[in-house]
């Protein structure tokens, strides 16, 4: 490849976690700037990852109008390890972090909540990770007690945002257990609290967990809320008040590619690899099929 | 077709090195009847043993399918697990086939389990294997010498062949050849280690130390030449590094895989070091015994175990790791190994000195879980690839 070819990259990121899978397709231009030019999203629905990291990449290619053949390096992150076509792999905190600068340039942390576990991410300008905390192993910081919730509830999530908007009461419920959280949750039901109060309230109890994760980071300034549940402007919304509630100087903010970010923080540093490893003289193969 | 046949050749290893009731080497004592000797991590001259007829056996502790019962009995908590796996097999029967056991100087936790073999099996043959810490011929050279030529006299007393020059020789040739295809393979994994995989080099070279040495040889080298024709193994984007500290207790497989994983090509490490222990062919013109006592003090590996004159610890591996052209190193020992962890310290001062990043971590032969390590070794990778020399 010529120096003109490198300025202007074709790369892929592939996010595999453990209920989706997002791919993003990029032009990334160097220190001109990025851009996404497709972007997909799957569930994994019992399906093998792999297979599923396979169509959906194929899909996003499609829309963005390209052939593997024409990126110059596919990237995982995630579980993404078992994506046999991949040119490499970045960890999540790796990713996320630099799929937040690009999302929100201003971002001083990112707010990873996936299906399984949040964490908390402080990084610098350049997206280098300065220090992380993560959820305990309970689940009742993780999006599939959220998901568990709302069937309870006979509700889908893409409802759970707008009506955890609508609560006027919200109803306290444990933040330390998901089995505990989950009987306070039917209790409520059989003392006919509002669904809407119920989701705000496990919202409230979600939010203080992680708003309690941004602050032991020390975090002043911007947070991005990336991973799945990016998507829930209930989350978002109980996230915000539990940031102003308390001492510190925590600002929360999303965007509608949030739940890309490790996709595209993933594809960001493969264009950054691309060239490091140029600059030594060596190219990598991109063996997607 | 070729992809097939390295599966199946890594298969068969693996399942070798994992049968614990050592069926192969039934098979094999069946056959010929001659004498098999077990032999615990590091080095013994397996040469000398072949010469007489005996089959050398690897031990290397019981990995993660052993389940220790009577073994915790007999070590403290704060002493490694390769000891108690080891016992565990010898008192669990496993190792009934084996006519005795060699112990080569590794550290006082081995020569402990030497005595307790003695005990718990006073009707085998069981040698604590003294090596010596100085390296002049006159002394360690003759001290040496004294150990090979008792443990001659006491195979022969269990029925081994008498020792003979001309059968030496052609075993150290045997050797030689063995050790030199494996050279080979580390070479190649060092030029392109997307050819030669570590999990699936520890599985070969793991059973090498329990196939008879010409079935060895001949595996080996169809591997090599498979690897290295099969052109669907192509490069990804990892971090090089060396794994130092693994060279007695040995990690469950699933670690390997796991740092594999993780975004690591391991370019060079610590594994079954007795086939590489001489760092060269021997001598075979000459006095056979002379030759494996000179291999021994003056072409073997640096060690933990092996004495180093002052302010040389460490230095070694500034050394393999610009030879093997990585970027870092990742300290891999298993916990309470008092000669890896010892050595630490000075490795570590050593490698900052030359400017080449690090982390470490500690294992246990059965450990089942490894998503912490996963985490550290890919975090470490990322740092490597995207922040080095930025």
């Amino acid at each position: 490849m010529t120096k003109e070819q490198h300025d202007s990259l074709l790369v892929a990121g592939i996010d595999v976690g453990s209920a989706s899978v997002q791919v993003v397709v990029m032009r990334d231009n160097g220190p001109a700037g990025a851009e996404v030019l497709a972007h997909s999203s799957e569930r994994l629905r019992r399906r093998e990852p792999a297979d599923v990291a396979q169509t959906t990449f194929n899909s996003c290619l499609e829309a963005a109008g390209l052939v593997a053949t024409d990126l110059q390096y596919i990237a995982t992150t995630g579980e993404g390890e078992c994506v046999p076509f991949r040119t490499g792999h970045f960890y999540g905190m790796t990713a996320h972090a630099r799929g937040g600068i690009f999302l929100a340039p201003d971002a001083k942390a990112i707010l990873d909540v996936g299906a399984l576990h949040a964490r908390a991410v402080m990084m610098d300008e350049k997206a280098k990770v300065l220090g992380y905390r993560m959820t305990s192993q309970c689940a009742s910081g993780s999006g599939q007690f959220l998901e568990n919730i709302s069937r309870y509830l006979g509700v889908t999530m893409d409802e759970v945002g707008p009506l955890s908007l609508e609560a006027d009461n919200p109803e306290v419920c444990s933040a330390i257990c998901a089995v505990l959280a989950e009987t306070d949750v039917i209790n409520m039901v059989s003392r006919e609290i509002s669904t809407a109060n119920i989701i705000r309230g496990i919202h409230d109890s979600m939010a203080g967990r992680f708003a309690k994760l941004l602050r032991s980071l020390k975090v002043e300034g911007m947070a991005l809320v990336t991973g799945g549940l990016s998507a829930d402007v209930g989350l978002v919304a109980a996230l915000e008040d539990a940031c102003c509630s308390k001492k510190g100087n925590i600002s929360v903010t999303t965007h509608e590619l949030s739940a890309h970010a490790g996709a595209i923080g993933a594809a960001i540093w493969g264009a950054f690899r691309f060239r490091k490893l140029a600059g030594k003289g060596l190219q990598l193969g991109v063996g997607a099929s | 077709m070729s992809a097939n046949r390295i599966l199946e050749l890594v298969e068969s290893a693996e399942e070798t090195y994992r049968d614990m009731s050592l069926a192969s080497v039934k098979a094999w004592k069946e056959k010929t009847g001659g004498l098999a000797i077990g032999f615990m991590p590091i080095y013994v001259p397996r040469e000398l043993l072949h010469a007489q007829g005996v089959l050398p056996v690897g031990i290397m502790g019981g990995g993660d399918d052993l389940e220790i019962i009577r073994g915790d009995a007999y070590y403290q908590s704060y002493i490694c697990h390769i000891p108690r796996s080891t016992i565990e097999l010898g008192l669990g029967g496993q190792l009934d086939c084996l006519d005795g056991m060699l112990f080569p100087a590794i550290c006082d936790v081995i020569r402990n389990l030497s005595g307790m073999w003695k005990f718990e099996f006073p009707e085998k043959l069981s040698r604590y294997l003294d090596v010596p810490q100085d390296f002049t011929p006159e002394m360690g050279g003759e001290f040496y010498k004294s150990e090979l030529l008792a443990l001659i006299a006491d195979l022969e007393k269990r029925g081994a062949r008498p020792y003979d020059k001309e059968a030496l020789r052609a075993s150290i040739r045997l050797f030689n050849e063995l050790g030199g295809i494996v050279r080979d393979l580390y070479a190649l994994r060092r030029a392109s280690p997307w050819k030669v995989p570590t999990a699936e080099l520890y599985c070969l070279q793991r059973a090498a130390t329990i196939w008879p040495v010409e079935e060895a040889i001949t595996i080996l080298r169809e591997y090599h030449e498979l690897v290295l024709a099969d052109e669907t193994r192509t490069p990804m984007d990892q971090a090089r590094v060396v794994l130092a500290g693994s060279f007695c207790e040995q990690p469950p497989l699933g670690l390997i895989k796991t740092l594999e994983r993780s975004g690591c090509y391991i370019v060079d490490d610590d594994f079954i070091q007795v086939h590489r222990w001489i760092t060269r062919s021997l001598d075979v013109e000459g006095d056979p015994l002379e030759a494996l006592v000179n291999g021994f003090l003056f072409d073997a590996m640096a060690s933990p175990t092996r004495y180093c004159g002052d302010k040389t610890k460490g230095t070694e591996l500034v050394t393999r790791v610009e030879t093997a052209g990585a970027e870092g190193v990742l300290f891999c020992a298993p916990s309470f190994c008092d000669p890896a962890l010892l050595d630490q310290p000075m490795a570590v001062a050593s490698i900052e000195k030359a400017g080449i990043p690090w982390t470490a971590f500690r294992y246990s032969e059965n450990n089942g879980q490894f998503q912490v390590i996963r985490e550290q070794a890919g975090t470490f990778a990322d740092s490597i690839k995207l922040w080095s020399g930025v």
